[in-house]
């Protein structure tokens, strides 16, 4: 009985469990057919979810970024930037869509631009590393084994064999359709190994979802260790 | 100190330091009406572009934003006297990158706004018109205000900005807590179901490329988590970690036959070159694209 | 009508069946007292290590964009990461780019701190929500105090002690980037090469990372709620991570069996029909 009496809705924390539970149970029912109860919480859920982001998008962006600046601080010239982003809000019309084009073509030529940063900084040191790989066993490199060069061998055939399978530009013939048959294989095992791990990814969500039905709300104690 | 520095460190930018705390106040608030009516009356302005103009103005500003980016990365940090020499990862481009940042953080943000303007928008013409099913959309509407309230009062009491009472906090603690992050978290829980279902109903092995796939998947399913290290450690009593450095062949096989060493090689040598093709596969055709929106090649996005 | 054969019926099994099978799998595998030790795999062990380097009083910055929606994959990482930067006596601020993720991993830090009498402003720090993680960094790297200005509490990041002296991202010793989404490779390109980079990304994200890590772009990484169990057996804590890894491993037995029998199924079925014809 103090089992029940405790799993009861009495408290406010536990008022705020049930809640939870309800809106978890609402989404299930999905589950079995679409239903009003579920469309409700659905609905509940994208009015919550927009709601809660102009909290952070207004203090934490507009509020720290423009009007302590511009109030506080009074540094005016940033006065100018919100009444040009605002430019964005025209995208609804059909009469003045196209001045929101200026605003997005400032956010496309900012990302395009800093990109060759991310192209030299990411992409290369893969490169670098790639070629680095030690393919025989030497005195420069005493710590190398047999194995080591194997699988080194390895690693860049794949690579060529992947990437000849990318290449598009001309026919693929003979030794080289050979070779991009078996990046595809190749290929595979990459998505092979994402599709494994991505099955593991949602269970893992289930799983905490139920971990909170059982041990918050049943109350039935789940350790660890 | 850079010509730019310079510039940025000029007091033409920042109220006189004189004015009282109300004054400032004023004046910030007449500017940024100023600055409202300037800029929006710019449109009419701007309406009066022929098509190749407007195509113009877009096409100028989306090259200069990348001209800066590119131009602060590319150009030497040391070159001719008037870069500075004192710092070795700054070039005189480099302190602009904090106002640049300021503002590409705000449009961000207006930008974020949009999504829910067009939704809250949307939902309110089904209202207004009483279209099929309105009443969800009043459901989503009231959930929006409500939480909107809760979460800006919140986040600005966090910051001392207004008053923390009992209410608010308790309020957001049930919206936010045990609302939307429960609603969230089992919305996306959902996918666990489906997946389960196409696995069964779908996944076919019916050529060498899903056999791989799926003797790739299995591996690395059961290699990866501790049921895979039990199987092989306990019930089959396989030798764990690396050999010992003088260790026979056979040894050696044991030691690395361990379904968590087998998922860990997969991963490593199998997949990791894999993965790298595809980066380099995504990083030449980021940059051709970086390089073509740069420039309004691509059509129909600027 | 034809009567269905054993095997069309298999095929044709009702969804809501396999929904029901899933849920008593977890259930079942969530109670029952068993629990198996994981094996460490080689990025758990090099990001236990890379934090063992640290010395007390070093600063890492934690990049944490999760929101409830991965919940169950990311809390346990990040729970088990804090429990080490904390035991270590390093200094740690978070940064968010995701509006939710901001107020998940300040309630949980707020939560996880208190408990280990942390300090808020002395020892770790909230920078709160940016929507545009590239500039962020850029400006950071440049000028710490005046792109993130002040912290979730209004606090000028001048006057925080727990940023003393701090000028830009090159004063940190190591970047901890927990996310369900594609940031890392944002701070791989645009952090200063010295900063050391770690990875705690959901499952689905970890095996593109391989090649990261192969480079050394990335010094080590915990997989989802397994690698959270693995973190936390090193760490010798009890964390979430060990109950969801278990039930995880079954689940799995699961769908592989059930992927098996639906091919096993099919291609009795194509023989029966072969037979008819």
């Amino acid at each position: 009985m103090d089992w029940f009496t405790e799993f009861l809705p009495r408290t406010p924390e536990r008022l705020s469990i049930w809640i939870g539970v309800i809106c978890t149970l609402a989404i299930y029912s999905l589950l079995y057919r679409e239903n009003p109860f579920y469309r409700f919480f659905e609905h509940m859920y994208i009015g919550l979810a927009a709601g809660y982001s102009l909290g952070p998008l207004f203090v934490d962006i507009i509020y720290r970024y423009w009007i302590e600046p511009i109030w506080v601080q009074g540094y005016w010239a940033w006065a100018f930037v919100v009444p040009y982003g605002m430019y964005l809000y025209f995208i609804f019309s059909e009469r003045y869509g196209w001045i929101s084009r200026i605003v997005i073509g400032t956010l496309i030529g900012a990302s395009a631009g800093l990109f060759f940063q991310e192209f030299s900084s990411r992409y290369l040191p893969q490169l670098n590393s790639t070629l680095k790989r030690p393919l025989w066993i030497s005195s420069a490199n005493p710590d190398i084994t047999g194995w080591d060069v194997f699988v080194n061998f390895l690693f860049i055939a794949i690579l060529i064999s992947v990437l000849t399978y990318f290449t598009f530009s001309y026919e693929q013939r003979g030794v080289i359709k050979r070779t991009a048959i078996l990046g595809r294989w190749f290929l595979m095992i990459g998505l092979g190994a994402i599709f494994g791990n991505t099955v593991m990814a949602r269970m893992a969500l289930l799983i905490g979802r139920i971990y909170y039905l059982l041990n918050d709300w049943l109350m039935i104690r789940i350790g660890g260790g | 100190m850079t010509p730019l520095t310079h510039l940025i460190a000029q007091s033409i930018w920042r109220l006189p330091e004189t004015l009282s705390k109300d004054q400032r106040y004023l004046y910030a608030s007449l500017i940024v009406l100023g600055a409202f009516v300037l800029v929006l009356g710019l449109i009419p302005v701007l309406q009066t572009l022929p098509p190749r103009g407007r195509r113009a103005v877009i096409v100028t500003v989306t090259f200069l934003a990348g001209l800066f980016f590119a131009a602060e990365f590319f150009l030497p940090v040391d070159w001719r006297s008037i870069f500075p020499k004192d710092d070795p990862t700054r070039n005189f481009l480099t302190p602009a990158i904090q106002p640049a940042q300021n503002v590409l953080q705000i449009i961000g943000a207006l930008a974020l706004g949009l999504g829910t303007y067009g939704l809250v928008r949307l939902h309110l013409r089904n209202v207004v018109q009483k279209r099929t099913q309105w009443g969800y959309s009043v459901v989503l509407l009231v959930a929006f205000v409500t939480m909107a309230t809760f979460s800006i009062w919140n986040t600005l009491a966090e910051k001392e900005l207004v008053k923390k009472t009992p209410f608010v906090e308790r309020g957001f603690s049930i919206l936010f807590d045990f609302t939307l992050v429960q609603l969230d978290a089992a919305m996306f829980s959902l996918i666990a179901f489906y997946i389960f279902s196409a696995a069964y109903r779908a996944f076919r092995i019916r050529s060498v490329e899903a056999s791989i796939l799926m003797f790739t998947a299995m591996v690395v399913m059961i290699g990866v988590v501790p049921l895979g290290a039990y199987i092989s450690y306990t019930l089959l009593g396989l030798p764990q970690g690396p050999a010992p450095a003088d260790a026979d062949l056979w040894t050696r096989i044991l030691h690395s036959a361990g379904l968590p060493t087998i998922a860990n090689w997969v991963l490593t040598t199998l997949n990791a070159p894999v993965q790298r093709a595809i980066e380099f596969g995504v990083g030449i055709g980021g940059l051709a694209m970086a390089i073509r929106l740069w420039l309004s090649l691509e059509r129909g996005v600027t | 009508m034809q009567p269905q054969t054993i095997w069309q019926r298999m095929l044709s099994i009702d969804r809501r069946l396999l929904y029901l099978l899933l849920f008593v799998n977890i259930v079942a595998f969530l109670v029952a007292p068993i629990r198996m030790t994981a094996s460490i795999s080689p990025p758990v062990q090099k990001f236990y290590d890379e934090i063992e380097k640290l010395k007390p009083g070093d600063l890492v910055m934690i990049s944490s964009n999760w929101s409830a929606s991965t919940l169950a994959e990311n809390q346990p990482q990040l729970e088990a990461v804090l429990n080490h930067l904390m035991r270590k006596g390093v200094r740690f601020t978070f940064i968010s780019i995701e509006a939710q993720s901001r107020d998940i991993s300040y309630r949980l830090a707020e939560r996880v701190t208190s408990a280990a009498g942390y300090k808020y402003g002395e020892q770790w720090a909230h920078f709160g929500f940016v929507p545009n993680l590239t500039v962020a960094i850029k400006g950071m790297v440049n000028d710490l105090p005046s792109t993130i200005k002040q912290d979730v509490r209004g606090t000028p990041i001048e006057k925080l002690p727990v940023l003393h002296g701090v000028k830009s991202l090159r004063d940190y010793q190591m970047v901890i980037d927990v996310t369900p989404s594609n940031t890392v490779p944002v701070w791989i390109s645009y952090s200063p090469k010295e900063l050391r980079i770690l990875y705690c990304p959901t499952s689905v994200m970890a095996a593109e990372a391989y090649t990261y890590l192969d480079s050394g772009q990335i010094k080590g990484m915990i997989t989802g709620a397994k690698g959270a169990q693995e973190y936390e057996q090193l760490l010798g804590i009890r964390g979430l991570g060990a109950p969801f890894a278990n039930a995880i491993s079954f689940s799995h037995v699961l769908i592989i069996i059930f992927i098996l029998l639906g091919n096993f199924a099919m291609l009795m079925q194509r023989r029966y029909e072969r037979r008819e014809v």
